[in-house]
């Protein structure tokens, strides 16, 4: 087991700020703190500089957007600092905002995830990496609202495929387990979509994640 | 007075009476032509010489007829003028025994028929005091004519004195007793048009009452209708809220126990499954969806409590039965409202009952449902302490407001030790 990452949790529901936590400290990681609004993460940010913030969009006061606010602050002050950013909606636009600019160690994810619980945590351990995590429902939207339909169709069904998993911000060794498929095979096919899209070619997961999701921006 | 124009619709309008001039529509053509006949009769009176004489007489009947054209303006003038001429008549006309060609020219004629016309004229369009100094003038001519005219007379004619006399005076008359008839149709027509015109008046004003209160009126449904939607969106933003907040969470909560379950059920090669640990997790799990299951059944009842599905009445009851502060139920309401009425007039029931228990400190509470007329009338009685107001940004005002939205009303009566009593007024259907 890899050693423990040091987590601050920003969630208003006590049960899933509780079960959260639990959940994460039976795998071995640090909770450090668990906060209920934007000021107390902050805080708690400040002084304990974990390896990663896990935040809910909604919190008090407003009940609107502030962990989105509070994510894009942090990750200005602290960008050794991962956020996974969830909620109980998402919103493209949020996605955007929050990808904007992110060179990485940034994730947005819809809270039903915590279902597969062992897939939530390897998100939050791949955003605490540097990573860039994407949840598929965004991409899925993104792809069917995206205004370059016409250079899409222009993909083979399984580029497509690999287009969705590379915006989700899969390594291409995630992507060549899920579609059980060689790495190489899998380089191939990114280097087709992106050669067909018309982007510049990056071996880095978290550039071409960006490229993706601003190619696909509505 | 002046002529005023017929009214349209009393005239008559058929094909002879269009096609001629009518009088009374020319006043002018009328008063020409009678001066024009008065001077032409008098015609035949004139001396025939010398022509200084004939020059005077022609003046003197063209200004008598003349003044049947000022009549209508100016009556009195018009009046004192011919009386001034033939006062000038009588003194010099009708020295006894005849005069010189002069007296000759000065003498009465037919155009002194302008006299009663105009007496006539001054008794229908001038106050009476005025009509009547002119008839006692007329009259004083008449006497002053038949004094000078009479010495002239055989002896023997007292009868043509008689006749004389009786014809001037009783022409002088019948004018003034025409025209005074005329002038009281005329006061008459004058007092209706008057009557017409402030009963006109009245009712446009009524009418712009009636318009200002409909205005008003529209207003406040306006405000009530922005509000009602206010209302409707604030109250989906709880129910999301409520669902955000409460179920969601818990059934996020939920899927990630039992998603933490499978994957204990299905340990790495090598591991064993955790029994203790496994059962705790389901028994979270068991209790956190019994506590879902609640959660959801309390926001469906606040959205719409299913009790209402059986009508007013038994939601009433029902609602009275689990009341905190004994509640006795009244109910005296032939048709059923609405189910918008009904929903709100529950909802209200439930807020009141909930602050009779709260603040009252009473002991009994009584809610009592009854038709009146077209309306849904409802009040809630505690015999607490009293002392409830309707009071801005309280409870009793926001009840007030929801009621308007509905176009109903909420009154509070609470004399400080009570009774409290709380009327509702809605409309039967919203």
């Amino acid at each position: 087991m890899p050693p423990g990452l040091r987590i601050v949790i920003a969630e208003d529901a006590a049960i899933m700020r509780d079960g959260l936590t639990q959940t994460l400290t039976r795998r071995g990681h640090d909770v450090v703190a668990a906060v209920a609004d934007a000021g107390s993460l902050r805080e708690a940010v400040d002084a304990h500089r974990p390896d990663v913030a896990i935040i809910d969009v909604r919190m008090p006061p407003t009940h609107t957007d502030e962990g989105l606010r509070a994510a894009q602050s942090i990750h200005r002050d602290h960008p050794g600092i991962g956020v996974l950013v969830f909620s109980q909606y998402i919103e493209t636009q949020s996605a955007a905002e929050l990808f904007a600019g992110a060179p990485g160690g940034v994730g947005y994810l819809l809270k039903d995830r915590v279902a597969d619980v062992s897939d939530f945590v390897e998100a939050i351990t791949r955003v605490a990496a540097g990573g860039t995590v994407l949840d598929p429902e965004v991409v899925r939207q993104l792809l069917s609202a995206s205004r370059r339909a016409d250079a899409l169709t222009t993909l083979t069904p399984r580029e497509r495929d690999v287009l969705a998993l590379v915006a989700q911000g899969r390594s291409n060794t995630a992507i060549a387990a899920a579609f059980t498929i060689s790495p190489r095979v899998v380089e191939k096919h990114v280097a087709s979509i992106f050669g067909k899209l018309g982007l510049p070619p990056s071996q880095n997961d978290n550039r071409r994640v960006l490229a993706a999701i601003k190619y696909l921006e509505p | 007075m002046r002529e005023q124009p017929a009214p349209p619709g009393r005239a008559y309008s058929g094909p002879m009476l269009t096609a001629l001039p009518r009088p009374r529509e020319h006043p002018r053509l009328l008063d020409g032509a009678l001066a024009v006949l008065l001077f032409s009769l008098s015609f035949g009176q004139w001396p025939s010489s010398p022509p200084g004489s004939v020059a005077a007489a022609v003046g003197i009947c063209g200004l008598l007829a003349g003044t049947v054209l000022a009549r209508r303006r100016y009556p009195v003038a018009a009046l004192a003028a011919a009386l001034a001429i033939a006062a000038v008549q009588i003194v010099f006309g009708m020295a006894p025994g005849g005069g010189g060609p002069p007296a000759r020219a000065l003498e009465p004629t037919v155009a002194d028929a302008v006299i009663p016309v105009l007496l006539y004229t001054v008794a229908a369009h001038r106050p009476r005091r005025i009509s009547v100094a002119a008839l006692v003038a007329c009259l004083l001519g008449s006497a002053a004519a038949i004094a000078r005219w009479a010495p002239a007379q055989p002896p023997a004619s007292s009868n043509l004195l008689f006749i004389a006399a009786a014809g001037l005076a009783g022409t002088a008359l019948t004018a003034w007793v025409l025209g005074d008839s005329m002038a009281y149709r005329y006061r008459r027509e004058y007092y209706a048009s008057l009557e017409e015109r402030a009963a006109r008046a009245e009712a446009e004003r009524d009418a712009q009452v009636r318009i200002a209160a409909a205005a008003q009126r529209a207003r406040e449904l306006q405000d009530r209708r922005a509000r009602a939607i206010d209302e409707s969106a604030a109250r989906l933003r709880r129910i999301e809220r409520d669902l955000h907040d409460g179920a969601q969470v818990r059934l996020a909560a939920l899927a990630m126990t039992l998603g933490e379950i499978k994957e204990d059920l299905d340990p790495a090669p090598g591991r064993a499954v955790d029994g203790e640990r496994t059962r705790r997790l389901v028994s979270a799990a068991h209790q956190n969806a019994k506590e879902t299951l609640a959660e959801l059944r309390d926001l469906a009842r606040g959205i719409h409590p299913p009790v209402l599905d059986r009508g007013l009445g038994p939601a009433l009851s029902s609602l009275a039965e689990t009341s905190a502060v004994p509640a006795e139920l009244r109910l005296a309401c032939a048709e059923p409202p609405s189910p918008a009425i009904a929903d709100m007039a529950y909802f209200c029931a439930a807020e009141l009952l909930a602050n009779v228990a709260k603040h009252s400190g009473a002991a009994h509470a009584t809610i009592s449902v009854s038709d009146q007329d077209e309306r849904l009338l409802m009040t809630v009685t505690d015999d607490g302490a009293g002392g409830a107001r309707l009071a801005p940004g309280g409870g009793l005002a926001g009840l007030l407001e929801r009621v308007q939205t509905v176009d109903g009303q909420l009154d509070v009566s609470s004399p400080p030790g009570g009774p409290t009593v709380v009327t509702i007024e809605l409309p039967r259907h919203a």
